[in-house]
């Protein structure tokens, strides 16, 4: 931990970021912005109930909670990465790799710094929404374990991003060519995943089923498949978590009968953790092996 | 590359070494058997024309290039089993560098200090004292990117000192620099020389390579064609002195005297050889000795001598001689 906090690259990045009043007005433009979402998304909620006694406020806590968290979902798969796609190919377009790689700063350190300080203003914007989070709690309707859990399933995805942008920013010689990779590796993640497999679902399903009932061992090998999907992708992990919390009533997992099957279905988000720190320590490790020098390779 | 990380013999006294060093890019041949030996304290020039090898013989030393075949040390460190350690002990500066735009001055230092692992309590005398030796400590809170060129240049220097190392490989250090900067560049590598530090830099600049160094490595399509110290070089293309003199009494009492000396001949004189009155010009084939002789029997003799000097050798000579301009 002393060396993290002492990492000269983590210290220079951040005296660069928090210098002046740039981070200060960022902030708060975030901050702001994201209340007036909030608030928006509050005033179309009670405008379209249509009880006498105004909105549920039940109700109103979870739109108000599923707000701030579509923020920050936002905020991870596509404002992190563009604080790393530039990290390392700026120092290639700033020659200044050179100067770095004749030092004795090994490869991780230069790694590691770079994410810290693109990780810690991307925590402090995360961080800065948990006060808008609370209107949730105070208009209840959302536990503490579910916050807690879709906090550390947006902090482990923003640790993942973060490393997309800087593994393909080791690759590219150009930041504009590591933004694009990012951005197109995010995307395809994000929504290309879940699209191909509806895709190849609508194509190959007649094949699959035929045209009379889905036998009972694929509807079972579909529930896995829709379970690991969904934990592929981040809003998809959180909404399909939600809805078993809700459904079910479990974080973990739940028991179903599929014919002559009986099947515990896993919850996703505890998946996605897993898959997501694996790709994040995988994305790192070659991020590390790019940037280490030829001498030392 | 098998190789043993081991010290070379008496490294003390080879700082920079290399052994049939050789670099090819995709069949292309950059460096071509390339042997040097630099001893410690040595002011090496190294020069030739573009795309001689003498960027990959830099990088190749510095560990940011691997040699397809050969061998290489710097104080002793082999270049490819022992990075770390040829590390600790070089200074690079290469000939395009880039600084941090959101940077102040001390800052930049600093952050270069603490990557080489220098502790934060010492990081704050020797930013001064760097900032000090590079004249840069009125600039001290001022951001890198408002800095002139010249100062830009003599802050990367600073950089390159911050783990006071053993060699300073300098990548053409005065290139693009005005002509006041170039001259304080020049000084700062005396400095630097009397300091102790042994200087490999390429320059295209050849006065300012023989104001500045003790040998000279000459490089054409990645081949070394010469190398050895100025005088020696000079020695080789014109095998004789060429002397001037001049005396506040009678020319002709003088041309008699060196024509009694065996060792000189073509003695000029005269307007029409371009020379002012008294001034005579000479080559003389003798040694030193012969030549200290010579000048103290004009002396003694009672001819009024208020100049005798050696014609340097021009170092523009020396590279055209070398060179056929040939680049691989």
């Amino acid at each position: 931990m002393q060396n993290l906090l002492h990492n000269p690259v983590t210290v220079k990045e951040l005296r660069g970021r928090m210098r002046g009043r740039r981070a200060f007005v960022l902030l708060t433009g975030h901050v702001l912005l994201m209340s007036a979402f909030i608030w928006l998304v509050y005033l179309a909620y009670a405008a379209a109930a249509n009880s006498p006694f105004g909105p549920d406020a039940n109700q109103a806590g979870k739109v108000v909670a599923a707000a701030v968290l579509t923020i920050q979902v936002f905020l991870v798969i596509f404002i992190g990465p563009a604080f790393t796609a530039g990290a390392i190919s700026g120092e290639k377009e700033r020659k200044t790799y050179d100067l770095l790689q004749t030092t004795l700063l090994p490869a991780h350190a230069l790694v590691t710094g770079k994410l810290l300080s693109a990780l810690s203003y991307v925590f402090l914007l995360i961080l800065a929404a948990v006060p808008l989070q609370s209107i949730a709690f105070w208009l209840g309707g959302v536990a503490l374990s579910e916050l807690i859990l879709s906090q550390l399933l947006v902090m482990v995805a923003a640790v993942l991003f973060a490393l997309l942008g800087l593994f393909f920013s080791s690759l590219m010689r150009s930041t504009i060519a590591a933004s694009v990779t990012t951005y197109t590796s995010a995307l395809f993640l994000t929504v290309g995943v879940p699209l191909v497999a509806m895709i190849a679902l609508s194509f190959l399903g007649p094949f699959l089923f035929g045209s009379g009932s889905v036998p009972d061992v694929m509807q079972v090998f579909l529930i896995h498949a829709g379970v690991l999907l969904a934990a592929t992708n981040l809003p998809a992990a959180l909404l399909t978590s939600e809805i078993i919390l809700l459904e079910e009533g479990t974080l973990w997992a739940f028991k179903t009968t599929v014919g002559s099957y009986t099947v515990w279905v896993l919850s996703p988000w505890y998946l996605n953790l897993f898959l997501y720190a694996l790709l994040a320590l995988l994305l790192y490790w070659l991020t590390v092996r790019r940037v280490r020098r030829v001498a030392d390779k | 590359m098998n190789e043993t990380p081991s010290k070379i013999q008496n490294p003390k006294s080879k700082i920079i070494k290399t052994e049939n060093l050789t670099k090819r890019y995709n069949g292309l041949t950059a460096l071509d058997d390339l042997n040097l030996s630099v001893e410690e304290g040595a002011v090496v020039g190294f020069i030739g024309p573009n795309g001689a090898g003498k960027t990959t013989t830099m990088r190749i030393l510095t560990t940011l290039l691997k040699p397809t075949s050969g061998r290489a040390w710097v104080a002793g460190y082999s270049v490819t089993a022992e990075p770390r350690q040829v590390r600790r002990v070089i200074g690079y500066m290469p000939d395009t560098f880039g600084v941090y735009d959101d940077m102040k001055v001390w800052e930049y230092l600093d952050f270069f200090a603490a990557c080489y692992d220098i502790p934060p309590a010492v990081r704050a005398h020797l930013v001064d004292d760097l900032l000090a030796l590079v004249d840069l400590s009125h600039k001290r809170e001022e951001f890198v990117e408002n800095l002139s060129r010249g100062m830009k240049q003599r802050l990367c220097l600073a950089r390159t000192l911050a783990h006071d190392p053993q060699v300073l490989i300098l990548d053409e250090p005065a290139s693009g620099l005005d002509p006041r900067a170039r001259i304080e560049m020049r000084e700062l590598l005396r400095e630097l020389k009397n300091m102790g530090k042994t200087i490999f830099f390429s320059s295209h600049i050849l006065s300012e390579v023989a104001d500045v160094c003790t040998s000279l490595a000459i490089l054409e399509a990645g081949r070394l064609v010469a190398f050895g110290d100025v005088a020696t070089m000079r020695q080789q293309i014109r095998p004789h002195r060429v002397i001037h003199t001049r005396t506040l009494g009678d020319v002709n009492v003088l041309l008699e005297r060196l024509a009694a000396v065996p060792e000189v001949a073509e003695v000029a004189t005269g307007p029409e050889m371009n020379l002012p009155p008294g001034a005579v010009r000479f080559t003389f084939r003798g040694d030193e000795a012969a030549l200290g002789r010579t000048l103290a029997g004009l002396v003694s003799a009672g001819v009024p001598i208020v100049s005798f000097s050696e014609e340097s050798g021009n170092l523009e000579d020396v590279f055209i001689q070398m060179t056929k301009g040939v680049v691989s």
